[in-house]
């Protein structure tokens, strides 16, 4: 059974600057992991030395449990944070050409390049060079290079930034697709309702180090906060529960959030809502994993 | 995959998109219209040649006719110059006033330092028909009366001249391309893709060797019109300078893999938004200087001790070598020293340019200075 991608104590320096410290993370076959962090944090740092891109000042890049070279990397699939393809080759000749540097036959690489660029709605431009698509299919023709080999490890740099909300769609059917056909799926994003929706597992880093690692759900639940939602109407202007622990997040259209410790009794909450009017809509649960975020790195 | 399989591909892709492009396609045909145009121009001004003749008193009847006939299908005239005796002849030929001189009581044909094969053709036709004579017995002997000039024939200058200049263009021609396909890769980025799969040094070893294998075309196809415009007769040259010219093929190899190591390595120092023309410019001129000081110092002395350093000299060799072997030769232990000397230099630069190109290539947006680089790639 393969262990996957393992990031183990990775470290990286710039100068004084410390990139990444002692990070570590691990994807499964058949797993994505949404790799979270603000800008800085070292995300791609960590994902561009899983390609030997750094130099790393310490710490291992394994798969399967053992050191990554240029074999396995041949099995990766890869979208660099720096898109860039070859500007005036056709698209399909690209294709094939990255699919052969990748291992693969001449026929296998026209047969994979021909069945992803149908299936990214781009089977009518093969013939076209890169530099006459749109920036959205170019941005397809660059995920389609990292997914044509069928590799077993796809890291993905900010797959979703600048895509419209059908080709997100596409993109994390693509993911889930993926991930379901055995391979590991890592990508980092800032879009996190997103990362909710298609990820299980996260990791987030600030400033190069891991301040959280695990299952969304779990993270979530593991949270010392709740939020809770509520709509009351007759409720005075500026009303809020008057509970200990309980302090407001914002208010929308009249429904307003708080954020509440784990320890503070919902029911108290709601008792007080009912004093102060008439309550419409009542919600309480762990933060979502943009709150969590927050949270950890705000 | 194996680095050959990856040099392979990328060579392959250097070479047919290349093919496609216009710039190749507008530069070859440049190049055969620069080669055919100079041999049209050739022929045209060399429409006709006239021979002057010294003949001795008395000067049989019908002579000047029938050497003119057998000079008719060499394009050329022949005149004759009577003199008055074998004493005012060799004084003409001394002084250059006549090509030859026509002793016909001893059956000879007596030129100043060197034989005129045409001219002597033209006269044994001549003489022959004259004397109603069959052939093949020579009707005439040929002969000088100075030793050969130790001055260069002006052939062998030419492709001297010719051989260097066409080297020096395809060096920098072919290292601008290689320039200009490295800084393209870093600037449009695809270069981070590349490096997820191919190690640095097969990415530099197939993009020179394809750009060479292009540019080694080119040349063939240039140095093939121009056999065979020799062969055609078309030149004014002698024959034995086919081998000196023949010398520019290996040496374009040689120095070709030199420079566009060096080209390559500059290419991947460059900054994002350098072109191509800036970062190729410390080796352009390194290429330059080279020619140059080959140039002065062989048409000084071909054969002093400079020209001779600058034959082995790595860096000078692949201009300097061909050019001194149509001039003047060279010994066969100058040729060993300079082919291994480059081989040793390029081995050398080929190590160092692809640590660098590693470096250079992955250190994003501003340039990489030569001596960060070189520290750089001593790490690793």
């Amino acid at each position: 059974m393969s262990t996957g991608l393992g990031l183990v104590e990775v470290v990286k320096r710039y100068g004084d600057v410390v990139a990444l410290d002692a990070v570590g993370l691990q994807v499964g076959p058949g797993r994505l992991l949404g790799f979270l962090g603000p800008n800085g944090a070292g995300k791609t740092t960590a994902m561009r030395a899983v390609f030997g891109l750094v130099d790393l000042d310490g710490g291992h890049v394994l798969w399967d449990g053992r050191e990554v070279g240029l074999a396995e990397r041949l099995r990766f699939g890869y979208m660099p944070e720096e898109r860039g393809l070859y500007p005036r080759m056709a698209l399909g000749e690209q294709l094939v050409y990255f699919g052969r540097l990748h291992g693969l036959g001449a026929a296998d690489a026209r047969a994979a390049a021909s069945a992803w660029l149908q299936r990214l709605e781009l089977g009518d431009r093969a013939g076209a060079r890169v530099e006459e698509l749109s920036h959205g299919n170019q941005q397809r023709a660059q995920l389609a290079v990292a997914l044509l080999h069928r590799p077993e490890l796809l890291v993905l740099d900010e797959p979703f930034a600048g895509l419209d909300p059908l080709a997100v769609r596409t993109l994390a059917e693509v993911l889930r697709d993926e991930a379901a056909r055995g391979a590991a799926v890592l990508f980092s994003s800032h879009q996190l309702d997103l990362v909710q929706d298609v990820c299980e597992d996260v990791v987030i880093v600030d400033h190069g180090r891991v301040v959280a690692t695990g299952h969304i759900d779990e993270l979530r639940r593991r949270s010392r906060r709740r939020r809770i939602d509520l709509r009351v109407e007759g409720a005075p202007d500026g009303w809020l529960p008057d509970v200990g622990g309980v302090e407001p997040v914002g208010s929308a259209n009249g429904a307003l959030r708080l954020a509440a410790g784990r320890d503070v009794d919902p029911e108290q909450v709601l008792d007080a809502a009912r004093r102060a009017g008439r309550v419409v809509e009542f919600g309480y649960g762990p933060p979502s994993l943009a709150e969590l975020f927050l949270e950890l790195v705000g | 995959m194996s680095g050959r399989r990856a040099v392979t591909l990328v060579a392959l892709r250097e070479i047919r998109e290349r093919l496609r492009s216009r710039a190749f396609l507008v530069s070859t045909i440049v190049l055969l219209v620069l080669v055919g145009g100079s041999t049209a121009l050739n022929g045209v001004l060399a429409k006709e040649t006239t021979y002057h003749v010294g003949v001795t008193a008395p000067v049989p009847a019908g002579l000047g006719a029938a050497l003119d006939r057998a000079a008719d299908p060499f394009d050329a005239r022949v005149r004759l110059k009577v003199l008055a005796s074998p004493a005012a002849a060799r004084a003409a030929l001394r002084d250059e006033d006549v090509d030859a001189v026509l002793l016909l009581g001893d059956d000879r044909l007596v030129f100043r330092a060197t034989v005129d094969s045409e001219l002597a053709a033209i006269a044994d036709g001549g003489v022959r028909a004259l004397r109603r004579h069959l052939p093949p017995a020579p009707e005439l002997r040929t002969a000088t009366i100075e030793p050969p000039d130790a001055k260069d024939t002006d052939a062998a200058v030419v492709v001297a001249a010719a051989g260097a200049l066409l080297l020096l263009m395809s060096f920098a021609v072919y290292g601008q391309w290689v320039v200009s396909g490295v800084v393209e890769e870093k600037g449009s980025r695809v270069v981070e893709l590349l490096l997820s799969a191919v190690r640095p040094q097969d990415l530099l070893a197939g993009k020179v060797i394809g750009i060479g294998l292009l540019g080694l075309g080119q040349l063939v196809l240039v140095a093939g019109l121009g056999a065979i415009l020799l062969a055609a007769g078309a030149f004014d040259a002698p024959a034995e300078l086919g081998g000196s010219l023949a010398l520019v093929v290996p040496w374009f190899a040689l120095g070709y893999a030199l420079y566009a190591v060096a080209y390559a390595a500059a290419g991947a120092l460059a900054s994002r938004q350098q072109n191509a023309d800036t970062a190729a410019q410390p080796i352009t001129y390194t290429l330059l200087a080279a020619y140059f000081a080959g140039y002065v110092a062989v048409s000084a002395d071909a054969d002093g001790l400079v020209a001779n350093l600058l034959t082995v000299f790595p860096l000078t060799a692949p201009l300097v070598l061909p050019a001194r072997a149509a001039l003047t030769g060279v010994p066969l232990w100058e040729h060993a020293l300079a082919i291994a000397l480059v081989l040793v230099t390029i081995v050398a630069l080929v190590r160092f340019a692809g640590r660098v190109y590693a470096h250079g290539l992955l250190h994003a947006g501003s340039g990489l200075a030569p001596r960060a680089a070189w520290r750089a790639a001593r790490r690793t």
